[in-house]
């Protein structure tokens, strides 16, 4: 009789411990919340897909840290992920049928800046947070509460780094004419506004100021153009195709001005892949590295290196996770997956990425943020500012490699 | 204006012409024979100029050498996918639009295929020439220009010469001519449709490696290359082979002209203008159907 009541007694001891592990595990047992289900679309197949599939690896390489960590407010996440197959049309479509029809709890940021800036309106009429890359500045200064860059991309800062590099460069030594090719969309027209106040400050004439329609089947007579005007310094305002096409030809036609500046399509690892050493000494810009000292970068790095075998996270996967861990830092910080609440505690307070610690202004953005860039022997090395530089610069541009 | 840059934009323009001529050529054939709109021929281009990429990075096989394979290659293929989706909607009520939904399917399976092959990204072929040019005078040629050019007029020639000069290939134009009294005269039409479907695609396939020498490719371009596609075909007229070459070196001399002369931004505008007003004078493109 005793020897059961023990019996009994010890069953319900171990079934009250069991219990009490089950409900002191957040993510798991009987005490788990439901999934937070976070939704949104990315170009995982069309013109935009290599750069989309990255974003959602880092995305994916967040969710899983947050999840072994116990998920967010205690709760799993999981992402409901469209492949807006790089229509912005679909895109805004997604962002529609992610909150009204999945009634997913929170929206992931969108790319390229064309689709995101045609998500932030959608966002803002159903009062939900979007923190994304936005659509370079014109975004931000429609009024919308609800979106955040962070960090952003944002074209016209895109130069800031490579200028300010420059202006240290003794004035004699400095180019004296640009020539300057820009896409026609958005991206690379947000590209010239630092080329403009700059040139200007450091009294660099632009003798060459054209725009050009995608696809840029030949970039022969833009460089004939660029050389024969002996344009030391060059532009080359655009994304991966032209790019590669403009580079391609001045290396063909031996134009080799001091200095060559790519936009946009310089930033993918494709370039360093697919063009090789005639991709070197190209200036550009970042707004997140993996050379940089912030916390998480080394995590990052090191994932990316055992995943991929990449020595540095690629740009993409870093916004991929930068956006996320804005949002996860803010739903913490308000403790609710309430939007206006999440919003207004990131209107109020300071969120710490890979990007380093940024703060909101009413637009939605942080504080300037660029650091200049050269691809240095296959390498995208930080040149600007000064005490974050991985190398100094190679200027004037070597002759091309024959 | 610089003279020298006239001419060399007008170079320059003439040689890409003729590459979009080539890749064009295919697509004019399929639909001037069988009356099919081949929506994925462009698709198919690409996936020339990927085994071109495949095989120089991992044999360092020369993409004009490539050819050799993939041309073949494509050629076999083409006969069996006739045999399996072309060939049934040939019966169809409405050919063109059959072909059109059918073809437009097509492309979609093919890129995702590409992609799940090759991945997304990005690509460049980069044979040992691929940034050189010959330079005479104040002239340069880029060397893929002249190789993809090369292979142009080489693939048009061909072409020409097969469909005037072969049994089949004059089986060809007379079951495109008169499909009736070409079957009366003893003319397979089903063989021919599926050689003509065939010739195609391999042609597609030169074209694709011609234009992956001048541009990057990503799995999605051939959409791109499709509106070139339209745009030789509809000028030099429908089943024209001449006509298509002509085609091309027009809108190569318009789009080099217009990148002297214009803001580079103007060029499209220019030309896909100067096409509508073409087809307002010459509907039926450069040379009616008779010819060849």
């Amino acid at each position: 009789m005793k020897e059961n009541r023990i019996k009994d007694f010890s069953m319900f001891l171990i079934t009250a411990v069991l219990c009490g592990l089950m409900l002191m595990t957040p993510a798991a047992g009987f005490g788990a919340g439901k999934t937070i289900v976070i939704g949104g679309s990315l170009p995982l197949t069309g013109a935009y897909a290599e750069t989309g599939q990255w974003i959602e690896k880092g995305m994916r390489f967040w969710a899983d840290e947050i999840n072994t960590k116990g998920g967010l407010l205690g709760r799993p996440v999981e992402f409901k992920i469209y492949d807006d197959q790089s229509d912005v049309g679909k895109a805004v479509t997604f962002a529609e049928k992610v909150i009204t029809v999945d009634k997913a709890d929170l929206l992931f940021g969108g790319y390229p800046g064309t689709a995101a800036r045609a998500v932030m309106p959608v966002a803002e009429k159903h009062k939900y947070v979007y923190v994304s890359m936005g659509g370079h500045m014109k975004s931000f200064l429609q009024g919308y509460t609800y979106s955040f860059g962070a960090p952003p991309l944002m074209g016209e800062w895109w130069y800031e780094g490579f200028f300010q590099w420059l202006a240290t460069v003794p004035a004699e030594k400095r180019p004296q004419k640009a020539a300057v090719y820009t896409i026609n969309n958005p991206v690379g027209l947000s590209l010239i506004d630092s080329i403009d106040r700059w040139t200007k400050k450091l009294n660099i004439k632009i003798v060459i100021n054209e725009k050009y329609n995608a696809p840029l089947a030949d970039a022969t007579a833009l460089i004939v153009k660029a050389k024969q005007s002996q344009c030391d310094i060059l532009f080359a305002n655009g994304f991966f195709p032209d790019g590669v096409t403009m580079m391609k030809a001045a290396k063909a036609l031996d134009y080799n001005p001091k200095a060559i500046v790519q936009g946009i399509g310089s930033v993918v690892p494709a370039w360093v892949k697919e063009l090789g050493k005639d991709g070197d000494y190209v200036f550009s810009g970042t707004v997140l590295s993996g050379q940089l000292k912030y916390p998480g970068n080394d995590k990052l790095n090191a994932y990316v290196k055992k995943t991929y075998n990449l020595n540095e996270y690629p740009l993409y996967f870093g916004f991929g996770y930068a956006w996320m861990q804005t949002l996860e830092q803010a739903v913490t910080g308000a403790k609710t997956l309430e939007q206006t609440k999440i919003r207004d505690w990131l209107k109020k307070n300071e969120v710490n990425t890979i990007a380093g610690s940024l703060t909101f202004d009413e637009r939605g953005l942080p504080a300037p943020i660029n650091f200049g860039t050269q691809l240095i022997n296959g390498k995208v090395e930080l040149i600007s500012p000064k005490n974050i530089q991985t190398r100094e610069p190679v200027y004037p541009k070597p002759a091309w490699e024959k | 204006m610089d003279a020298v840059l006239i001419i060399q934009s007008l170079i320059s323009g003439i040689m890409m012409g003729m590459v979009y001529a080539l890749l064009g050529v295919g697509f004019s054939l399929t639909w001037g024979v069988m009356h099919v709109i081949h929506i994925s021929h462009a698709a198919f281009g690409l996936i020339g100029a990927y085994l071109s990429y495949s095989l120089l990075q991992y044999c360092g096989v020369d993409p004009v050498v490539s050819a050799a394979v993939s041309v073949p290659l494509l050629f076999i293929t083409a006969c069996g996918l006739y045999q399996l989706l072309i060939r049934p909607i040939t019966r169809a009520q409405n050919i063109v639009m059959a072909s059109m939904i059918l073809t437009f399917g097509l492309a979609i399976i093919l890129e995702n295929i590409m992609a799940l092959i090759w991945k997304a990204d990005p690509r460049v072929l980069t044979p040992t020439y691929s940034s050189g040019a010959l330079i005479a005078g104040p002239f340069y040629f880029q060397y893929p220009h002249l190789v993809g050019f090369g292979l142009s007029v080489l693939g048009i020639t061909a072409i020409y010469l097969f469909l005037k000069k072969t049994y089949t290939g004059m089986a060809v134009r007379a079951a495109w001519q008169q499909p009736e009294a070409a079957q009366l005269y003893g003319v397979n039409l089903y063989r021919i449709s599926m050689i003509t479907f065939a010739l195609a695609v391999s042609t597609a396939g030169a074209g694709g490696i011609s234009l992956a020498l001048l541009n990057s490719f990503e799995p999605h371009s051939h959409n791109l290359w499709l509106i070139y596609l339209f745009l030789v075909v509809i000028v030099g007229g429908v089943g024209n082979v001449i006509g298509t070459a002509l085609a091309g070196l027009i809108i190569g001399v318009i789009t080099g002209l217009s990148m002297a002369f214009l803001p580079f931004q103007w060029v499209n505008l220019v030309t896909f203008g100067l096409l509508m007003i073409f087809l307002i004078f010459r509907p039926h493109g450069l040379i009616k159907q008779e010819g060849m």
